[in-house]
């Protein structure tokens, strides 16, 4: 008996972690804005991008002696539950980024602070207005702002496409005219996707080359549209018919593997010559297919905002501005390109000019931008998005059809909405 | 005790109490309070940022109509079945081939711990890129060499639970191993010996003087075994993790009861929920752990 009690007490004390936190608000004290001040910023992603943020991080303080901001880094698979930590414990970083709804996530429970308040609506002008929209909390409060941008492209391998006799597809037709050509040629992997296989991302550019959306205008659940069924069926059959892995390859492994036409983020592009030398010469990109209703593809990124709990609010928000000017971009594209990190800048007019791309993909991903749209900021949809993908994946593994998994999805994301 | 009086039982004791005194605290610190803490959270709704506001019996009630909480029991059910039976059984077997004192049993008992000693996230790497999807992963280079097609091991929802099941048993074994070895160590020879002046095969004499003498050794095997099973999380959320923020595979396939509370609790900040399940969780396992413990003690008595 005394053993079973030790065992379970050890199992308790491994799954009530859940417990060791406290509540309460306090309105957090102001520092003096001339006295020395020493900021924390906690940058989700790679040091490589940490370096890049730091060095607008020390260009700021240049302008600004007194004001030291340090960039830590978050890795991507632990860095939701740091940050809930650190707004639990009212203690921690004074600036932090992330994935693009996170700050909503934290500010609508009071962790971070509206940037309205501190002039940052200001930047809505240069921002990427379907990314802005994306970043703003369903009330209108702005509790992050877009820090960099990503988006998708089709990525192919010349030799391939050369073998076939093909060139790479522009439209939906032409995408399965391809893989049948490819196949026929012998090319035994012709289509992957790298982000968003099996998931809603991945259905996003489908889903907005047909026409249709995850939520109408006013945030009601459109899903059950002909125009929805027709994305998934097309999407579903390239699993199904047209043999597209259901297991996610990363992008350049993909390519190096011998799959033809690679569907990924912006990310790979600077790295797949370095890191699959092989490779060189023998890829290039180009925007992903268009569908019925054009060319729609899925733009995601980070935000940035201040913490709720910081006492320095004043002057991170002054930072989260000054990251949006001229010079600041400039630092960070020029740290990128010394590191060979695939960066987007989040001012779609400054993708081209002094982009870290070569000029061809640079305008690639321009392209993808003009007509890009991000994740729908409507109420719910955090809580809805995995149940989503769920019933996309019945209709990709044959579990259930594309009308049934749609209608199923609307009904959690009305559910969800509240 | 009773009738001493409490100055005479301070004095006797009190030295000991005192140097009792940073353990207690610690226990209660670290233990008991977030024990108690998250008893009263799972009877309140709490977002972990805001404070918490009491709902009675409001999260059991819910948890009980989730399907997905029903989904990840019923994995969890057949993961631990799976895990711990065929745990157990490898885990003789190995003690068996491997318990006696020469030099390549102790090189094989070492090879099969190893993993006990290794650090689970690592191992959990290692898995990942051995099922790594396309010919760029182990498993799907070995099916090459026979010819067959790339596997999209962890897309496919039928092989979720025999894969975490083979993570398991394969870096589990070792341990139950060991302690089998041990047990094994503490048969006395001369029942051995004694059976096979009577005749007794091999067979009869592992059946009537080995299994028995092992039921401790088992119990303890199985009940540990049990627990650990229960709690699996890194192999889902190293190897299953889709995203940044979802866990359980495709179709929740590999979706287990504590993946889910981490789930609920540190990304949909569901933290009054979250320590409902690990409630639940606890109950589940003290209800197993004492039946297992009582049908071991029953079977001695018979």
């Amino acid at each position: 008996m005394r053993r079973t009690m030790a065992a379970c007490s050890t199992v308790l004390l491994t799954v009530v972690s859940a417990a060791c936190a406290t509540s309460g608000q306090t309105e957090t004290k102001q520092a003096d804005q001339n006295a020395p001040q020493a900021l924390s910023f906690w940058s989700t992603g790679g040091d490589d991008e940490t370096a890049t943020f730091q060095r607008a991080a020390d260009l700021y303080h240049q302008k600004h002696p007194n004001v030291t901001i340090k960039v830590q880094t978050l890795a991507w698979s632990d860095a939701y539950a740091k940050l809930l930590a650190a707004a639990t414990s009212r203690s921690g970083p004074d600036i932090i980024s992330g994935g693009m709804t996170w700050t909503i996530q934290f500010g609508t429970r009071g962790a971070m602070v509206d940037l309205r308040k501190y002039g940052a609506d200001s930047l809505k002008a240069q921002a990427l207005p379907a990314q802005w929209e994306s970043a703003i909390s369903p009330d209108g409060s702005v509790y992050g702002v877009p820090l960099d941008m990503s988006t998708m492209a089709l990525y192919y391998r010349t030799d391939l496409l050369e073998k076939a006799k093909i060139e790479p597809p522009k439209t939906w037709d032409e995408l399965t005219a391809a893989i049948d050509k490819l196949k026929a040629a012998g090319v035994k992997k012709p289509y992957s996707q790298d982000w968003g296989n099996l998931d809603w991302i991945g259905y996003f550019n489908y889903l907005y080359q047909a026409g249709g959306s995850f939520y109408t205008a006013d945030c009601k659940p459109s899903l059950d549209t002909p125009q929805a069924e027709q994305a998934l069926k097309y999407w579903v059959d390239l699993y199904r018919k047209h043999g597209a892995p259901t297991a996610t390859v990363e992008g350049s492994d993909a390519l190096d593997t011998g799959t033809a036409l690679v569907v990924a983020g912006n990310w790979i592009a600077k790295g797949i010559d370095v890191n699959k030398p092989k490779l060189k010469g023998k890829w290039a990109m180009t925007t992903i297919p268009a569908g019925p209703a054009g060319p729609t593809a899925f733009i995601g990124g980070r935000a940035i905002g201040v913490t709720s709990f910081s006492k320095y609010v004043q002057t991170g928000a002054d930072f989260v501005t000054f990251m949006y000017s001229d010079e600041a971009i400039a630092a960070i594209a020029d740290e990128a390109k010394k590191r060979n990190i695939s960066y987007i800048s989040p001012r779609p007019d400054k993708i081209v000019d002094g982009s870290v791309f070569t000029p061809e993909q640079a305008k690639v991903f321009e392209a993808s931008i003009k007509t890009g749209k991000a994740a729908p900021g409507c109420p719910g949809w955090d809580e809805s998005a995995p149940d989503v993908a769920k019933q996309l994946q019945s209709a990709i593994l044959g579990k259930s059809d594309a009308k049934t998994a749609l209608a199923e999805a609307a009904k959690v994301m009305a559910r969800n909405a509240g | 005790m009773a009738d001493i009086p409490m100055r005479s039982r301070l004095r006797r004791y009190g030295t000991s109490y005192a140097m009792l005194l940073p353990f207690l605290a610690l226990f209660a610190g670290f233990l008991l309070w977030p024990l108690a803490n998250s008893l009263y959270l799972s009877f309140t709704k709490f977002d972990g940022i805001n404070p918490a506001v009491f709902t009675g019996l409001d999260n059991f009630v819910q948890l009980a109509q989730d399907a997905r909480f029903r989904h990840a029991l019923g994995n969890t059910a057949l993961y631990v079945v799976g895990s711990v039976v065929l745990g157990t059984l490898l885990s003789l077997c190995l003690a068996l081939a491997f318990n006696g004192t020469g030099w390549l049993h102790r090189i094989m008992r070492t090879v099969f711990f190893l993993p006990s000693v290794t650090s689970s996230i690592a191992l959990m790497l290692m898995w990942k890129w051995v099922l790594f999807p396309s010919d760029v992963g182990l498993a799907n280079t070995i099916v090459g060499w026979f010819g067959g097609n790339a596997v999209a091991w962890l897309a496919t929802p039928a092989l979720a639970i025999p894969i975490l099941v083979l993570m398991s048993v394969w870096g589990g074994m070792g341990y139950g191993m060991v302690l089998y070895v041990a047990g094994l160590g503490s048969i006395p020879e001369e029942y051995y010996e004694a059976a096979k002046i009577d005749g007794a095969s091999t067979w009869r004499q592992f059946r009537h003087i080995t299994l028995p003498l092992l039921r401790p050794v088992t119990t303890y095997v199985v009940v540990t075994g049990l627990i650990g099973a229960f709690q699996v999380f890194e192999a889902v959320y190293i190897v299953f993790s889709t995203g940044a923020n979802t866990v359980g595979g495709v179709l929740d396939s590999g979706l287990m009861i504590v993946p889910y509370l981490y789930d609920q609790g540190f990304t949909h900040f569901r933290l009054g929920y979250a320590s409902a399940i690990a409630w639940v969780l606890f109950l589940i396992i003290f209800v197993l752990s004492l039946v297992n413990l009582r049908v071991g003690r029953a079977m001695k008595e018979l």
